[in-house]
């Protein structure tokens, strides 16, 4: 949690010198689900991710120096600079992908699940999607899919309460996107997804279930995003929302460690600078690779 | 049964895309088939597979486009080569976003790092009344969409060599078939076809005539009756078009120095357009005249039998076309 902490604020700063190209979402607050799930899975696992999936691929184990680099647009990013910030992919690290559509990842992470399922790999796919993916419609035609199929596949709605620029529960309707889900007869439940704790103990027995007997589940972790939709915002969209009330999901989880009697201050101090040496070698590293070949342009169209 | 003589027993053409899938099921544990009422078979090219390979490998889905393409998507990066039916190839336009930003971007935007062995197959064309929703030919889409192979078989030999060369290929491959062909009768013969292949037949020397699906057919049976008025036509059927066997079309058009091209696609952008611009730039220096596109007006299908057959290109059309062609 606090190596993506840090590696969205090194990235919030960047974008402030003006040193980054496209669009960029940042994931400062949600790191308790991307933690709380992807700790739960294994090598030979599969996860599908969003345009906001920096933390995903980051708790999936993805390197910060390529994850940089990828969003630097330079050749020793992990797509070789073709993908950016939304997009990116780590197939064989099992990431698949992030996806700059809106639900477009989802199916994918059905597909995934029925391809490790008829190969008997014992592999399970996990589909991270944001609120917004709740009001497509291939998110509830995916579910019916992986209900009739019995595929091993986690939906785990990732709800910040923002879609894009306007309240979730101003374009939601209904009780809550898990009684959606619910609805298909998969197991859904919402979690306080600002407590990695929490979130871990509801993907742990998630995936276990899937791993063992290939059953589908739907996970609905309720956050909070801290910033904008997208970096820069603030040069056209004017103020929409209240101001952050949340809770830090790091200060949450330091003091859950603290009531088990573990002395944290000088763990956190550690961890932190062990991560920020980390993170700065990962972005000056990645700062330093070329740019892509123009060669590469025209390559990756087909195998 | 296949004998030693024949690669298939098949003598129609749905008969014989399903028959190459049948192949490639055989071998190949990997290919599996999916999309709407397959075990049926309502549209012919996966009619009875589920009797030799059962449920598993075949199943049916719920009508739900999107979810179905997207999910063999991600099959296809995690190791299966499912072979997806989406009966009318307008329904495509319900997974568009999966068939064009995921399937045709993914292995781009990774690097390389995703292949998506995925084949889709749907029929294209108008075969009868069923208006503008069923009737489209989309090639040009698909073609433009970029990140898509796509081929268009006219007769059962083609069919079963350009289905197992979908199934093979390591690409997304959209196969289309003519509703109106689906029991054409041909043999299919010894010689293999693979992803950019074309097949020139009659061979002539007069006028070079390039068409797609049905328009193939109706080029054919216009060339048989145009050689009895003297004019050898060379008919160039692109039964694939992503790759485009541009070496084959070049070749003809240098040596008749004039082509006629027919696209039971709109107009506007269409493979007409594509192939015309092509000849332009890569064998002006030998034509005689100007390269003639015969298409759809940029109108949707019509329902009534009589607009219907005005609007797509008809053997006279094609004859008189190729006529005015040879005069110069």
């Amino acid at each position: 949690m606090v190596r993506i902490r840090l590696f969205e604020e090194a990235l919030a700063e960047l974008y402030r010198r003006g040193r980054l190209v496209g669009v960029v979402h940042l994931s400062v607050g949600q790191e308790a689900t991307a933690v709380g799930v992807c700790s739960t899975l294994h090598t030979g696992d599969q996860i599908t991710s969003t345009h906001r999936g920096h933390h995903h691929m980051l708790a999936r184990g993805l390197e910060p120096r390529r994850m940089f680099a990828e969003i630097l647009g330079r050749a020793g990013g992990y797509c070789g600079g073709k993908g950016g910030s939304m997009h990116v992919s780590a197939p064989a690290e099992g990431a698949v992908g992030a996806n700059g559509i809106v639900g477009g990842g989802i199916a994918h992470a059905v597909g995934l699940a029925l391809a490790a399922k008829t190969l008997g790999t014992g592999g399970v796919a996990v589909a991270f999607f944001g609120d917004g993916a709740a009001n497509q419609g291939i998110l509830y035609e995916s579910l019916n899919l992986a209900v009739l199929w019995q595929v091993p596949v986690l939906f785990v709605c990732e709800n910040n309460g923002y879609t894009e620029f306007t309240p979730t529960t101003a374009v939601t309707a209904g009780e809550s996107i898990a009684a959606r889900a619910a609805a298909f007869g998969i197991p859904a439940t919402a979690v306080d997804g600002d407590d990695v704790l929490i979130v871990n103990r509801a993907a742990e027995e998630a995936v276990a279930r899937a791993r063992a007997r290939g059953e589908p589940a739907f996970l609905e972790c309720r956050t909070t995003r801290w910033r904008g939709h997208h970096e820069g915002e603030e040069s056209y969209a004017r103020s929409y929302r209240a101001r952050v009330e949340a809770v830090d999901p790091i200060d949450r989880l330091e003091r859950a460690l603290q009531a088990a009697g573990i002395e944290t201050a000088r763990l956190r101090a550690s961890v932190e600078a062990e991560e920020r040496a980390a993170v700065d070698a990962a972005l000056a590293d990645a700062a330093a690779e070329p740019e892509p070949p123009l060669e590469r342009a025209f390559e990756d169209v087909f195998a | 049964m296949t004998d030693a003589s024949t690669p298939s027993a098949a003598t129609r053409l749905a008969p014989a895309l399903a028959d190459a899938i049948a192949h490639c099921m055989r071998g190949d544990p990997r290919v599996v088939v999916w999309g709407e009422d397959v075990r049926i078979g309502v549209m012919g090219p996966t009619r009875g597979l589920v009797d030799e390979f059962g449920v598993e490998r075949v199943v049916d889905c719920p009508i739900s486009e999107a979810a179905f393409v997207g999910a063999a998507v991600g099959a296809a990066i995690g190791g299966l080569r499912p072979v997806v039916d989406i009966m009318f190839s307008s329904f495509a336009y319900v997974a568009f976003d999966q068939l064009v930003n995921q399937a045709g971007r993914l292995r781009y935007m990774t690097g390389g790092q995703v292949a998506i062995p995925l084949v889709l197959v749907g029929s294209a064309g108008a075969a009868g009344s069923n208006a503008a929703q069923h009737s489209e030919v989309p090639t040009a889409l698909f073609l433009n969409a970029g990140g898509l192979r796509v081929v268009f078989p006219s007769t059962p030999h083609q069919a079963f060599w350009l289905m197992q060369a979908a199934i093979h290929s390591e690409d997304l491959v959209i196969v289309l078939h003519h509703p109106a062909l689906a029991a054409s009768r041909g043999a299919v013969q010894r010689g293999r076809l693979g992803l950019g292949d074309a097949v020139v037949d009659p061979v002539g020397d007069d006028v070079s005539l390039l068409a797609v699906g049905l328009m193939a057919h109706r080029a054919r049976a216009a060339a048989r009756a145009l050689a009895l008025e003297g004019v050898s036509v060379e008919v160039v059927d692109v039964c694939s078009l992503n790759p485009m066997p541009w070496e084959t079309i070049v070749a003809s058009v240098q040596k008749t120095g004039r082509a006629v091209v027919v696209d039971e696609g709109r107009l506007t952008c269409s493979v007409a357009s594509e192939l015309a611009a092509g000849i332009a730039e890569r064998a002006f220096g030998a034509l005689r005249g100007p390269v003639r596109r015969l298409a759809v007006p940029d109108v949707p299908i019509p329902f009534a039998p009589n607009l219907e057959a005005a609007v797509i290109p008809s053997e006279e059309a094609i004859a008189v076309a190729v006529r005015e062609a040879a005069r110069v």
